[in-house]
């Protein structure tokens, strides 16, 4: 198989990921949503539009969230990891139809970075999942697996990244084809594994922050300069 | 058992009714867990239970989330074993259920608070007690208390005639402290400013806050009343799950005010009383609320910046600490206006941490108190709570919830903290300045500028030693049967009454609580529910046909019991504790029973 040949499979397996992905939030939407009758507690800026951005932005925001101010390095690893996922898909856009892009070295050099960046955080989450008791215990065939495909995927594509200029494309070509084939299985694993969590993320934190947001609990106080944990305010 | 599944019948029905109960909220708390682990340490379960990860929020979670995998989401549908997907075939099967949903959680959303995806663990908690419950599969104490609050209106069977009897009381005491008549609780007043509406606890154990409450409104001048029924704001519908439930008791409380025609409903202090009524309230009651709601602590502060009483926080010296219910901080906001409360009638505020949304549950929450099969798992995750109370180092802890009220105290016993609990509306009845009023009866006078001691709230009565020595002890003359087959307890019971006044006569069982009460005829029995020999539902009932004029004060650490005692067809106990008790609450309530003849 060539390059081209597996650039229009990944772009087919990407136009079925869409379609399952439609079918899926159909489904989602098919639930009713309840509706909230309490009065509003808030005031000015604290009413439901305030809690669902907050809602929204929530994780950009470390400190809004104890298990990350606390755990600082998980949420260092979180940002990484899903810079990575960003980089390693858009570079296949930009290899496939932008690759001129790809001349520029220092676009090659960031895509590299991010991407290794991932790798080595899917990494230590793989050892993570296999060796902290407390995520072994939750942990099913698809979280082993999705973390260990990503991780590939990410070792792969770094690895490719180089050959994505156009004059490096036909020596690369055997690792450029091994990352299309591995972004095409991507593609059409992720609608029936976890790894699809983001399509449900918008609608999540849309209807806790809704929620939250109509009593005043969101956006949270501590994070307008109200301490909650001990030396916060010391 | 169903013929084509091979489950049984209730496990069917949990199953049919699951797909009734998924909203969209619901489904995506389901579907958008990712197993990242970032909530388990969040959890006071998980770190009182070093190395267990069964009490993992996310662990508890999947337990109700393999269900929804296999039935209704396709990739658990199709290959079960890759997404650990799960039934539940017997009703084995659902009593595994029940001990993670009833004993595990507290329904305390913390960790919703620490999950990057917004997954509401408490929310789908919930709905699977409803599932449970539906089926008839619950902790006993939940059988107990819901059908109270179904059937006789409140959720600890307080009779209206005590109901009123209990304002009535109060208002004595407090028109006579202030040597004022006015100073009464107004019942079923037409079209007054503020209904107020309370916990039955309050009834039941700590009437003084209603007459804390008298002070304050009375003191405000305001135009307030306390409806004679819908008056109880707690709803055991959010803890087992029932939203029929819920909505009934909700709508009993919105119809009073509307009948009253009120225009404002005041909550009382309790984190799921406030959450209840004015949050979830109308959504499970499908009706819009024609008036305004507010809490207490609002009310309060709100009279204090109008300028409509006057505080003194020399009056409240001692340093005091804030715990923030679950339900007012993580589901309603309120954790600011406690604060602002304080300050203006403490003296010495000390923050607790984590506070706020961060705060740790007091691990009574979510109807646990109510559920005793769980008490020394309960207790044990209060170590969480207790060491964030010594850090403080503070001699009372105020909260602002009833339940919490109780869950603390039983942390501060069990891990004997030596602290005292109360509630601002205390703090605030304390630190009142009453101009050109006279002293109260009974309290010494206090001079301009000199600070009087806080009163803590274990410590109502006045001190013995302030106590005039020509006083009589409150129970002097008064002649008591102790039944309990627990040694200690009869100790403590014992100290207590005794140094009040009383006499004690022992009993460790239900032949021997017979005999005593036959024999020496007392003026009043406490009993225990659980003691060998004769049941103790027979001895109650021989009791109250020998000898019907025998105040009896049932005591028991088992809810659930009651109904050996409350089902028969027979006149009610006079008096009713739940263990652990209070020496406060214990002198109270024997003084009420035997004022009740
Ligand atoms: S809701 Fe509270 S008690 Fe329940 S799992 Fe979450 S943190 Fe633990
Ligand atoms: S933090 Fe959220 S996504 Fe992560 S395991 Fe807990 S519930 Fe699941």
């Amino acid at each position: 198989m060539d390059l081209h040949t597996i650039q229009i499979i990944h772009y087919v397996a990407l136009a079925v990921m869409m379609v399952v992905y439609a079918i899926r939030i159909l489904w989602f939407l098919s639930f009713p949503a309840g509706r909230e009758r309490q009065p509003p507690t808030g005031t000015g800026s604290v009413n439901s539009k305030a809690g669902i951005i907050y809602s929204w932005l929530n994780v950009a925001s470390p400190k809004g969230m104890e298990s990350y101010r606390t755990h600082w390095f998980l949420y260092l690893q979180f940002v990484v990891f899903h810079l990575g996922v960003v980089a390693a898909i858009t570079m296949s856009f930009v290899i496939a139809d932008f690759s001129i892009l790809m001349n520029n070295a220092a676009v090659v050099l960031t895509f590299r970075v991010l991407i290794w960046g991932a790798c080595a955080v899917g990494v230590m989450r793989i050892i993570r999942r296999f060796t902290d008791k407390y995520v072994r215990a939750i942990s099913s065939p698809d979280d082993y697996f999705s973390v260990i495909l990503l991780t590939v995927w990410f070792g792969v594509a770094a690895a490719a990244a180089p050959f994505g200029v156009p004059s490096l494309q036909a020596e690369g070509s055997t690792l450029l084809i091994i990352y299309f084939a591995v972004q095409t299985f991507f593609l059409l694993y992720v609608p029936f594994s976890k790894i699809s969590h983001y399509l449900y993320y918008p609608f999540t934190r849309y209807y806790l922050g809704k929620s939250l947001g109509r009593r005043g609990v969101f956006p949270l106080k501590h994070t307008a300069g109200q301490p909650t944990t001990a030396g916060a305010d010391r | 058992m169903s013929e084509h599944t091979g489950r049984s019948h209730k496990a069917q029905m949990v199953l049919e009714r699951y797909q009734k109960k998924l909203s969209r909220q619901v489904v995506g708390s389901l579907v958008a867990c990712v197993h990242c682990g970032n909530c388990t340490d969040s959890c006071h379960y998980v770190l009182a239970n070093p190395g267990d990860p069964t009490y993992a929020p996310a662990y508890k979670a999947d337990r109700i989330r393999k269900l929804f995998k296999k039935h209704f989401d396709w990739t658990g549908k199709v290959f079960p074993w890759w997404v650990k997907a799960g039934d539940v075939m017997t009703d084995e099967d659902l009593e595994e259920l029940k001990d993670t949903v009833f004993g595990k959680c507290t329904n305390c959303r913390r960790c919703t608070f620490n999950c990057p995806m917004g997954v509401d663990l408490a929310t789908f908690n919930r709905m699977a007690r409803c599932l449970l419950v539906s089926v008839g599969i619950m902790p006993e104490g939940v059988a107990v208390v819901s059908k109270d609050q179904w059937e006789i209106g409140n959720q600890m069977g307080v009779l209206k005639e005590d109901y009123l009897d209990t304002l009535d009381w109060m208002s004595e005491e407090v028109s006579e402290e202030l040597d004022d008549p006015a100073a009464v609780i107004p019942v079923d007043k037409m079209d007054a400013e503020i209904v107020y509406t309370i916990n039955p606890r309050e009834v039941k154990y700590d009437p003084r806050t209603i007459a804390d409450a008298l002070k304050i409104f009375h003191a405000a001048g305001e135009n307030w009343t306390m409806p004679s029924e819908g008056w109880d704001m707690t709803n055991f519908g959010l803890f087992s799950g029932d939203d029929d439930l819920g909505g009934v008791v909700a709508r009993r409380v919105y119809d009073k005010v509307i009948d009253l025609r009120g225009k404002k409903l005041v909550i009382s202090e309790c984190g799921h009383g406030y959450r209840s009524t004015r949050c979830e309230g109308p959504n499970w009651a499908k009706f819009d609320i024609p008036f305004e709601m507010e809490s207490s602590v609002d009310t309060m502060l709100r009279y204090i910046r109008e300028g409509r009483i006057k505080v003194d926080k020399t009056k409240n010296p001692d340093k005091v600490t804030f715990h923030d219910s679950c339900n007012n901080a993580r589901s309603c906001g309120l954790t600011e206006p406690p604060r602002e409360l304080l300050e203006l009638v403490c003296m010495d505020f000390q923050e607790m941490y984590p506070n706020r949304e961060d705060n740790y549950c007091c691990t009574g929450g979510g109807g646990a108190m109510s559920m005793s099969e769980y008490t020394p798992r309960r207790l044990k995750s209060a170590k969480i709570k207790a060491d964030q109370l010594k850090a403080t180092g503070a001699k009372t802890v105020v909260t602002s919830c009833h339940n919490c009220v109780d869950g603390l105290a039983d942390c501060i016993r069990h891990y004997k903290l030596g602290m005292g609990v109360t509630q601002l509306v205390t703090l605030v009845a304390n630190a009142l300045v009453w101009d050109e009023m006279p002293a109260a009866p009974g309290k010494p006078e206090i001079p301009e500028g000199v600070p009087a001691e806080m009163e803590p709230e274990v410590a109502l009565d006045p001190d013995p030693e302030e106590a005039s020595a020509s006083e009589e002890p409150p129970l002097a003359g008064k002649r008591i049967v102790v039944a309990d087959d627990d040694p200690d307890q009869v100790i403590y019971l014992k100290s207590v009454l005794s140094d009040a006044g009383a006499e004690i006569i022992e009993a460790a069982d239900g032949d021997e609580t017979l005999e005593a009460c036959r024999k020496e005829l007392p003026d009043m029995l406490t009993l225990d529910l659980e003691m060998p020999g004769t049941p103790t539902k027979d001895v109650f009932a021989r009791l109250r046909d020998e000898l019907p004029e025998l105040r009896i004060c049932i005591v028991t650490g088992r809810p659930e019991l009651r109904a050996l005692i409350y089902d028969q067809d027979l006149r009610r106990p006079e008096g009713y504790l739940d263990k652990p008790i209070t020496e406060e609450s214990l002198l109270r309530n024997v003084r009420k029973v035997l004022e009740t003849s």
